[in-house]
């Protein structure tokens, strides 16, 4: 079987910066036009949130854990930027049937642009993190110097995942429901409003394997210990986000070749 | 020279999947793997080949589920061939599914830059040409509006504008050419034929036999799959048209059942009426501006032909076409429902559909109004009334002609001689 040929398919570096930009800026345009409250909306989630579980950890079943606040607000950024770019990832192919079938459209940006929708909403709430740490006088350091290899892991990360779950909600279309039920059990299974180091220590290593386990310790790590992440698990997750990038773009590319039929 | 598009043996396969095919997990897990096995599979295109130089446009014509659909989206690189190969040089533009990516809550300039990058250009390509996608689609004073503010109209001659302003290699149209009005769409083809002119390979699918022949220089027909014909276009669209009527007699039931017409005239099956009788027309009722039934207007006169069909079946989107037609033969007009981009819904039961003309200036003479209701992507009739109805066109003395176009003589002063 010969494959066809496309000359034109190879698409600029440049073509696929703007494609990016425009799709990104077009998801938040959409989102901000035509509500006063606009920015406030991305960061009433995660405060509303903070009010809560806070009011519960620290009134009802304290945990005793110092600047709770802080160490509160730093778990729920990172897990809501993972959660709602799966969530919306999920509907990545399916929700944009016009450009999938558009000749020559480049489908595996569509991933793409929603983790990365997501990581500037994530961005644009982290003033109010660093508000929260002045207000707590927790000290910056030279740690955060370590932030943006961080948050590299974690966009891979959940960009590999998004392929997945893009390219399986086209066969199945209730993958939606199923991965809401997955991400609220690994919101308990992640150190969100608790303290990794309260795992007891036969299960650290089992539990550890939860890549956002690595990631929420590396962050609180940076931001509120001033030190840096250890290095040999952000390391070893990089390279392990890297891997399964590369299999969940795969299999999306390997897919993608009926995502027109199947829609 | 290379051809822009080369086709061997193309072959794409689909799935028909068994209504119980999971489409969820839930399902999945309840039928067991069962359910993932895939139904039977069927041929959407088998053995296609062609070639395509630059410069050149061809027609792909042929019945609904012929494949011309699907030749095209295998073209613009959707989807990959199960068999054959195919190899496409350049850059593709498409008049396909025009306005992807339009948002009604973004502005006609966000959209245009959207839309724009959607279908191939870079950003400062759009920046570029963005006043001449605007002055295009003759959208000036609306561009910084909303886009739900625009008519379907407005959307359309954006999404055109834009598209036609990509410099592709490679052009794909499919049936879109109906956009807005006629000043609008003549500017659309000149626009194509320009393309032609720079050298673009341009693939046309239209159900529009006349516009192949008018346009195209090559045809491509294609039946279940297959290549029925191919070759220079009018060669092609005449053999299609043939088949069409000899599918029309096929069809036409084969008693000699016998109809009359308001005005006496006899409807023989199979001598003035053809078609399979799945929808019949009814009535035919000629009326000058007044409403007043009448065969007969002044030169210049408006008319309404009034069609009475009945469909004891639903029929899925019909087309209805009239011709005027001189008593030698000679097609003085012809046009339909979906020339003029009117789609029809599913008809059932009794109904009339109206033509008006405002003013028909023709020639006084003899003529007849021949009138058809045809199957939605012109494969067949399924009446057609054949020299039934007569119009008389009274004549003006001293006129001769096909036409009589509103009129009239002034003696212009001569310039003086220096």
């Amino acid at each position: 079987m010969n494959l066809p040929t496309f000359t034109s398919a190879a698409w600029s570096p440049v073509y696929l910066r703007d494609l990016l930009r425009e799709l990104v800026a077009r998801d938040m345009k959409l989102r901000y036009r035509r509500s006063v409250l606009g920015l406030a909306w991305t960061l009433l989630n995660p405060l509303a949130q903070l009010l809560v579980l806070n009011f519960v950890f620290s009134r009802i079943l304290p945990l005793n854990i110092p600047n709770y606040p802080s160490f509160l607000f730093v778990g729920l950024l990172a897990w809501s930027w993972f959660q709602s770019s799966l969530i919306n990832g999920t509907g990545a192919i399916v929700d944009n049937r016009d450009l999938i079938k558009r000749p020559g459209f480049p489908e595996a940006i569509l991933p793409l642009v929603t983790v990365s929708a997501n990581f500037i909403h994530f961005l644009l709430a982290l003033p109010v993190l660093f508000l929260f740490l002045i207000l707590a006088r927790i000290p910056l350091s030279g740690a955060i110097l370590a932030l943006p290899l961080v948050f590299a892991v974690q966009f891979i990360l959940t960009l590999s995942l998004v392929y997945l779950v893009a390219t399986m909600h086209v066969t199945f279309r209730d993958t939606q429901y199923l991965l809401g039920v997955l991400l609220l059990l690994g919101f308990y299974l992640s150190p969100v409003f608790y303290d990794s180091s309260s795992i007891p220590a036969q299960y650290q290593t089992l539990y550890h394997l939860n890549p956002m386990a690595v990631l929420i310790d590396s962050y609180r790590q940076i931001l509120l210990d001033g030190q840096f992440p250890e290095w040999g698990g952000i390391l070893i997750l990089g390279l392990v986000a890297i891997g399964l990038l590369l299999a969940g773009y795969g299999i999306f590319r390997r897919s993608s070749r009926t995502f027109a039929e199947e829609l | 020279m290379t051809a822009a598009i080369q086709a061997r043996g193309l072959g794409k396969r689909y799935r028909t999947y068994s209504k119980d095919r999971a489409r969820t997990f839930q399902e999945a897990v309840l039928h067991g793997l069962r359910g993932l096995r895939a139904g039977e599979t069927f041929w959407a295109l088998r053995d296609v080949s062609f070639e395509l130089e630059p410069g050149r446009m061809m027609g792909v014509i042929g019945p609904n589920g012929a494949g011309k659909s699907t030749l095209l989206r295998l073209a613009g690189g959707v989807g990959e061939p199960d068999q054959g190969s195919l190899e496409v040089r350049g850059r593709i533009g498409a008049l396909i599914d025009l306005g992807a990516g339009f948002h009604p809550d973004l502005t006609g300039r966000e959209n245009v830059y959207i839309n724009g990058i959607i279908s191939g250009l870079t950003r400062q390509e759009v920046a570029r040409q963005f006043e001449a996608i605007v002055s295009f689609a003759e959208l000036e004073s609306f561009i910084d509006r909303p886009l739900r503010t625009y008519s379907t109209g407005m959307q359309m001659r954006l999404a055109f504008a834009i598209a036609v302003h990509i410099q592709p290699d490679i052009l794909l149209i499919d049936e879109v050419l109906a956009v807005g009005d006629l000043a609008f769409q003549r500017k659309c083809l000149d626009r194509i034929a320009q393309f032609k002119q720079e050298g673009c390979a341009i693939l046309l699918v239209t159900h529009d036999i006349s516009l192949v022949e008018q346009l195209c220089d090559e045809a491509l027909w294609l039946r279940r799959g297959r290549v029925a014909a191919s070759g220079p276009a009018v060669v092609v669209a005449q053999a299609y048209v043939t088949e069409m009527r000899a599918e029309t007699q096929r069809r036409t039931p084969s008693d000699r059942r016998v109809a009359t017409s308001p005005d006496g005239t006899e409807l023989r099956l199979n001598e003035n009426r053809l078609g399979s009788q799945e929808m019949q027309i009814e009535r035919v009722s000629l009326q000058s501006a007044g409403g007043n039934p009448r065969a007969q207007i002044d030169s210049g006169q408006g008319l309404r032909i009034e069609i009475a069909y009945t469909a004891p079946q639903p029929v899925p989107s019909p087309i209805f076409g009239v011709s005027l037609t001189r008593a030698d033969g000679l097609v003085c007009f012809d046009t339909s429902t979906a020339s003029a981009g009117l789609a029809l819904p599913a008809l059932h039961g009794q109904g009339v559909i109206a033509l008006d003309f405002e003013r028909l200036d023709l020639a006084g003479g003899e003529y007849y109004v021949d009138v058809g209701v045809y199957q939605k992507d012109w494969a067949y009739a399924y009446d057609y009334h054949w020299r039934v109805y007569p119009l008389t066109v009274r004549p003006s003395p001293g006129e001769k002609g096909v036409l009589r176009p509103p009129h009239r003589w002034e003696l212009v002063e001569p310039v003086p001689r220096s």
